[in-house]
């Protein structure tokens, strides 16, 4: 089945048409460089049909160019985050979360096997050097089939049954992967916030790389530059999403201008950038990004201060009241987004705990429902969240169209008589002299919940839960400690609960992979063996015996071998179901808001958004580089 | 006789050092698990994954999988060279992470320094010499208050308050446009803006201190025989205090010249943070969190050397000026 | 001179012989003053120099009630350690009234009145003026167990029923701060006193072995001690604190971030030890001891020690605040004392954000018995070093 995403036909005969038309606007930072003939115009800088955006939202208009948009950031190291809002993808998501060609100009799906991958013609790096299939050969023949640079083979996504694609160079501006069984997670792994790079800038990393220069000149650079090996350089260098190497040419909007270590980071607009608007004026409208780093718990402060454009990272929910009383003084507007986890925090029975009594309980869905069903969600999102949140079970969000009520509802809703009733049923019924239920072996039932310690949120939800668990006979003790060594006691099993985030993307769509709904990774807390096993090719951890998790396994393979959206649903709400149904996490309160800081000069911001990683790229989807200053407002 | 107490002095501190840096390595490594492990935890708190075949290969190239013996002769031999390892954090070498920093670094703790002693000098010689009055309780209260207010929590509000008030903008050490411009006087005057927070925080702090020592030792030697002998002669009270008395009660600012740098410079991290000073104080804080080993190694060994060295020259110092210490062969710090 | 007989004889010649007994020792006669002084024991001289710092004597009766007050924490304060009041949350500090509608009612609160700010997401609350609710003095409240043993409710003041009386204000999560700054008061007091006393054990040990037998020993223990000293105390606590087992049950965290702050801390005190011992120990009296065959440990413990034990103390003394800011500073970087113990230093961790310097101050407010504290510490420190040396 042959399969087409693009663009809508309109926009390709605008793009085509736009392209004709030249003189079109150049951007007046250019202007002196192009006068002096170091910059070409602008219709030999455009590919020969660049990307149009047009936006349909509500308020969007087509901007102005100029000025500088102010962020701050963490630590140096943050910068990649520039590769994230800037979105400059092979494809990308639209604000309806379908993927769509951004830096190709189309591709050509065959039952997710075979991709062919066309190139927009007269595509440049940001340094104006071509971009063409040639970058995607380096990467396949020089990089990722290279011993030294990948010792360890293929990034993971690239892998399908632990066996690559086949590619092939059809023409300049063609190429394919074809795989022999589907591939469904390619292209949301390309579209991804953090992609797969398959293509590099060819012409800049041969110069580092034995193949072009010759081995001894290739290590003779690397220990110049003080790595031991010529691939350490190289990797070095070829850093794409650290965003971290000033000279390495880019398909993003804005090119990083400065080396680390700094405190500010200058980015500067790409002048190839493959964009217009729909009046055929390159995109982005703003100049230049300035990244100021300073220390993670100042931002708040800074960003009330008025010392931003815009800025969400870094800011909580609760900053929102000091960030609100600030806005007229500081000129700036603060909008709540919503984020698009499955659940702002849940706890995480660990299947796979030490303990067998323990191990036992957990495992039993009737203690886990008893557990969901005795959480006061109604007072903790009034306490903490100050009612905004959804009482809600760990799953998707209205948002997304795999949405069912019952989902939500299921085993969330306080209970305790039903709880209690439950946990006797499971013979738990005797209690010690403070009213503490007792194991089996007449220990008394305190549940420990590790936590990263990430907040003060935790802290204060797990104080709610602890007060409501306690009027069904069991004691909950929080246990903070840093992630690291968080991470290392859920997965060997010494930890019986945990406390993390929920689902990473609560608005997924049929297309998009349901991994973290099966026991695919070590990392899922509920279920870390079971996870290491199928992560590491059913070797390692331990293989799951209960057969709703089975099921979950096998579901997921059938995702992944079929090509019918229809059938995808299917497959997507029957592991929803399961996971309402089992209470393998149990979620608390949903729809946590992002504040966003936006300066009042800013436009084309979304006043309701949604703040997601994956799928969204956080500001990524909804294109900064059409954000824009009006000058009447800039302060 | 002085030559070989030098000599002895500089062959102890072989040992000293080597010392250190075990401990140096140990504490870098005591903390579970290793940059990496800590990178990806961080990743996936913020919900970013990390390919597992990258986190190997780097695993590999970085060296962590040698044995820590291993790594740790690789990191000393390389000192040695003059080679202080590889900042996993920033990819780049240490010196260069470091060298920026440590310029500004130096100027704060210097204006912090002659703010210190500029405060604590007079305040000491007139609590010694006031003994119980109300003055010299009213002054050690100040001088308190300094180490009693915990300065994560004064820097902050002062921080919020120069914002507030005077616009100043928050943290750092100037305001964000002049980062990486050339010195001008517009530039200087939003130094000046924003360095009178830490200079007041960190400077109250160890002020407290100095008053205590220059007040204790200066009544040590008011106590002395040759000062009630003077002072019985008529000599004016001034000049009984300005003669003698004041000049031995210094010889314990020469003996700490030695290990104040460092001392501000490592006992400040904690303001330096809540002001996100582009100091060396949290840089170092955050290579020792984020296990970015060498780069907080090395970062530590050079702060130790500082230390040696400079009480080493304190000590000779001392021993120059104070011909007791001297005669008696000890050296007492 | 003789002030025993002037008895003027009329018509005497010049020539005079005093009737009074003779006295030897009447030119070394002591007024009962001078007799008290010079016979007074060493600690009863030192005690009457303390005096003399009226302002150290202050700071010691203040220590004293702290500490007395850790011991009746439950009773002293209206609620306890985790009482929430879910409707209360961030409320400013109550005040206490005494006039009523014209009329002195004794002392009082008005109800709290809450509203939801949902713009700014702001709880703000105004006093409802109608009605005054009495404080009540030694009544029955929240119930708990005295000692962890007897269950008792009794409190010195509560509020009346359906009022709330939040001294101090209350916290995210509507706990009373008042409260919970006296159960702080409970882990940071003795944070430091235990802290101390480790590291005033060590001190002691070390620093005495090393002035006591000289040699090899003492130049071990000089270069640990130096090389302990070459470091920055930050990246110490960092190692020090990561090692301790997660496992660790709170209380077992505590006693472990007493050692570590005393680990750190002994090294000045052994100095101290060691140099006075070099000194003292080519004493004529030493010298003595040990030619009748006494032990080292009798020497030392019984002979020297006594000589520089007031000087110790009194530097101990004027530790004890460092370490309980090193409490708040390892709380503040998030490797100290964590929830749910509750010191100082974890309420003022929670304190230092913008959020709070902004829009809830008065949860800044624990950061007032550290200074107390500290500066109490400080001048009754000052006072016993001035003490230390009484013959001066």
């Amino acid at each position: 089945m042959m399969r087409r995403v693009t663009r809508s036909l309109f926009t390709m005969t605008v793009a085509l048409l736009l392209a004709g038309a030249a003189g079109a606007e150049e951007p007046p930072m250019l202007e002196p460089e192009i006068a002096a003939g170091k910059l070409p115009p602008l219709v030999q800088r455009l590919p020969r049909t660049p990307l149009v955006v047009d936006v349909k939202r509500p308020n969007w208009t087509p901007g102005r160019y100029g000025g500088d948009m102010r962020m701050l950031m963490g630590k140096d190291r943050d910068i990649r985050m520039m590769v994230v809002y800037g979105y400059s993808r092979l494809v990308g998501y639209d604000e309806q979360l379908r993927i769509v060609p951004d830096i190709l100009e189309r591709i050509d799906n065959e039952g997710s096997r075979v991709f062919t991958l066309h190139l927009r013609e007269g595509h440049k790096w940001s340094d104006g050097q071509p971009f063409t299939s040639a970058d995607f050969r380096y990467y396949w023949d020089d990089v990722v089939n290279n011993k030294e640079l990948s010792p360890f083979g293929m990034p993971q996504a690239l892998l399908v049954r632990n066996k690559g694609p086949r590619f092939e160079v059809l023409n300049e501006t063609t190429v394919r992967y074809s795989w022999d069984e589907p591939n469904p997670q390619f292209l949301a792994v390309l579209a991804g916030p953090s992609p797969i790079y398959i293509y590099r800038p060819a012409h800049y990393l041969r110069r580092f790389h034995p193949r072009y220069v010759g081995q001894e000149k290739a290590n003779a650079q690397a220990s110049a530059a003080g790595s031991r090996t010529w691939a350490g350089l190289h990797q070095k260098k070829d850093e794409q999403y650290r965003n971290d190497n000033p000279d390495l040419p880019t398909l993003e909007p804005w090119i990083n201008t400065t080396p680390l270590p700094s405190t500010r980071f200058v980015l500067v607009r790409n002048p190839y950038f493959h964009r217009v608007d729909t009046a055929g004026r390159q995109l982005p409208y703003i100049d230049r990004v300035i990244v100021n780093i300073s220390e993670d718990k100042l931002i708040p402060a800074k960003a009330g201060a008025g010392e931003v454009d815009l800025q969400a990272r870094y800011l909580r929910f609760d900053n929102y009241t000091f960030l609100k009383q600030n806005e007229k003084r500081n000129r700036y507007r603060v909008l709540l987004w919503e984020k698009a986890l499955g659940s702002q925090m849940a706890l995480y029975p660990n299947l796979n705990v030490d303990d067998p009594a323990w191990r036992t309980l957990m495992r039993d869905v009737r203690f886990r429902r008893a557990l969901s069903l005795a959480i006061d969600r109604h007072e903790i999102n009034e306490v903490v969240y100050f009612g905004l949140g959804v009482e809600s079970s760990n799953t998707v969000l209205k948002r997304s169209s795999l949405f069912r009520p019952e989902f939500r509802e299921a085993w969330s809703k306080l209970d305790l008589k039903a709880a209690n009733t439950l946990l006797d049923g499971l013979g738990l019924t005797k209690r010690d002299a403070k009213g503490l239920r007792l194991l089996p072996d007449g220990r008394p039932m305190e549940v420990v919940v590790d936590t990263s310690g990430e907040s003060t949120e935790e802290t204060d939800v797990l104080e709610l839960v602890r007060e409501s668990w306690r009027k069904i006979g069991i004691a909950l003790f929080a246990r903070p400690s840093q992630r690291e060594v968080f991470r290392k006691r859920v997965y060997s099993g010494k930890a019986m609960m945990s406390v993390w985030t929920g689902l990473d993307n609560g608005i997924p769509t049929p297309e998009m992979s349901p991994r973290e709904l099966a026991p695919t990774l070590q990392e899922q807390l509920q279920w870390p063996m079971w996870g290491q096993y199928y992560e590491n090719n059913r070797t390692g951890g331990q293989a799951p015996d209960m057969p709703d998790a089975l099921e979950l396994v096998r579901l997921f393979d059938a995702w992944r071998q079929s090509a019918d959206d229809a059938e995808r649903e299917q497959i997507w709400l029957r592991m929803l179901a399961i996971h309402a149904e089992q209470v393998y996490t149990i979620g608390i309160v949903t729809r946590a808001l992002q504040p966003v800081v936006v300066s009042n000069a800013l436009r084309n911001v979304p006043a309701e958004g949604i703040y997601s990683w994956d799928p969204g790229a956080y500001f990524g989807f909804y294109h900064t580089d059409t954000f824009w200053f009006d000058s009447k407002g800039r302060p | 006789m002085m030559l070989r107490y030098v000599v002895n002095r500089l062959l102890l501190m072989i040992p000293t050092m080597i010392a250190i840096s075990i401990i140096v390595f140990v504490i870098i490594q005591l903390p579970p698990g290793n940059y990496l492990e800590s990178y990806i935890a961080e990743l996936q708190a913020q919900g970013e994954s990390v390919d597992p075949q990258k986190i190997a290969f780097l695993r590999e190239y970085y060296g962590l999988d040698k044995p820590l013996l291993q790594q740790y002769l690789h990191w000393v031999g390389g000192m040695l060279r003059g080679d202080f390892g590889y900042s996993f954090e920033f990819n780049l070498p240490v010196t260069k992470v470091i060298g920026d920093r440590m310029l500004l670094t130096i100027i704060v703790s210097g204006v912090t320094i002659l703010f210190t002693w500029a405060v604590a000098f007079p305040i000491g010689i007139y609590s010694a010499t006031h003994l119980y009055s109300w003055g010299d309780y009213g002054l050690s209260l100040l001088g308190f208050l300094g180490i009693a207010i915990p300065n994560f929590m004064l820097a902050l509000v002062m921080m919020y308050l120069a914002n507030v008030y005077f616009g100043t903008s928050i943290g750092g050490l100037m305001g964000p446009e002049f980062i990486g411009k050339p010195w001008s006087w517009a530039k200087t005057q939003s130094v000046l803006e924003h360095a009178w927070i830490p200079v007041i925080v960190i400077g109250t702090h160890s002020t407290a201190g100095m008053i205590r020592r220059l007040r204790a030792n200066l009544l040590d030697e008011l106590q002395k025989q040759y000062v009630v002998t003077a002072r019985a002669k008529g000599l004016s009270p001034r000049k009984v205090l300005f003669k003698y008395p004041l000049r031995m009660a210094l010889n314990f600012f020469i003996s700490e010249i030695g290990s104040i740098l460092p001392h501000i410079i490592s006992g400040t991290e904690i303001t330096a943070v809540v002001l996100s000073l582009p100091t060396a104080g949290p840089m170092l804080l955050n290579a020792l969190k984020s296990q970015d080993m060498y780069l907080a190694g090395s970062f530590l060994m050079f702060l130790a050397l500082m230390i040696v060295v400079g009480v080493l020259v304190s000590d000779l110092a001392l021993v120059a000026l104070d011909p007791r210490i001297r005669l008696q062969g000890g050296v007492a710090r | 001179m003789n002030d025993s007989g002037l008895a003027a004889v009329p018509g005497a010649a010049d020539h005079f012989v005093s009737t009074a007994p003779f006295d030897p020792t009447s030119a070394a006669r002591l007024t009962p003053e001078q007799e008290r002084f010079y016979l007074a024991s060493q600690w009863m001289l030192m005690w009457w120099k303390f005096k003399r710092h009226r302002v150290a004597v202050v700071s010691a009766i203040i220590l004293l009630f702290m500490y007395a007050s850790t011991l009746v924490t439950e009773v002293l304060v209206p609620y306890n350690l985790h009482t929430r009041h879910t409707d209360f949350i961030y409320a400013p500090p109550q005040s206490v009234h005494w006039i009523h509608e014209g009329r002195l009612t004794g002392p009082f609160v008005y109800e709290l009145k809450k509203s939801l700010n949902m713009e700014t997401l702001r709880r703000d609350y105004t006093e409802d003026t109608t009605k005054p609710y009495p404080v009540r003095f030694f009544c029955n409240g929240d119930p708990y167990q005295f000692w962890g043993m007897i269950d008792m409710s009794l409190h010195v003041t509560c509020p009346e029923e359906g009022a709330t009386l939040f001294l101090l204000g209350t916290d995210r999560l509507g706990r009373d701060v008042l409260s919970r700054i006296f159960y702080g008061a409970r882990i940071s007091l003795t944070i430091g006193l235990l802290g101390i006393a480790v590291s005033f054990a060590l001190g002691l040990v070390i620093g005495g072995i090393a002035g006591y037998f000289g040699g090899w020993a003492d130049l071990l223990i000089q270069r640990v001690i130096e090389v302990i000293r070459s470091f920055p105390e930050l990246p110490l606590w960092m190692a020090l604190s990561a090692v301790l087992p997660v496992t660790w049950s709170p209380i077992l965290i505590y006693f472990g971030i007493t050692g570590i702050l005393a680990m750190l801390e002994w090294t000045g005190l052994a100095r101290a030890v060691r140099s006075k011992l070099l000194a003292l120990r080519e004493e004529d009296y030493c010298t003595a001891a040990r030619l009748m065959g006494a032990r080292p440990k009798r020497i030392i413990g019984r002979h020297l020690l006594p000589g520089f034990m007031s000087h110790l103390i009194a530097s101990a003394t004027l530790s004890i605040p460092g370490m309980i800011l090193g409490e708040t500073a390892l709380s503040f970087l998030g490797i100290g004392l964590r929830p749910p113990i509750t010191s100082w230093g974890v309420l003022l961790n929670e304190a230092q954000n913008i959020n709070v310097v902004a829009l809830y101050p008065w949860l800044m407010l624990p950061v007032v018995p550290v200074i107390v504290v500290i500066l109490a510490f400080n001048f009754f420190g000052d006072g016993l070093r001035d003490a230390a040396d009484p013959y001066r």
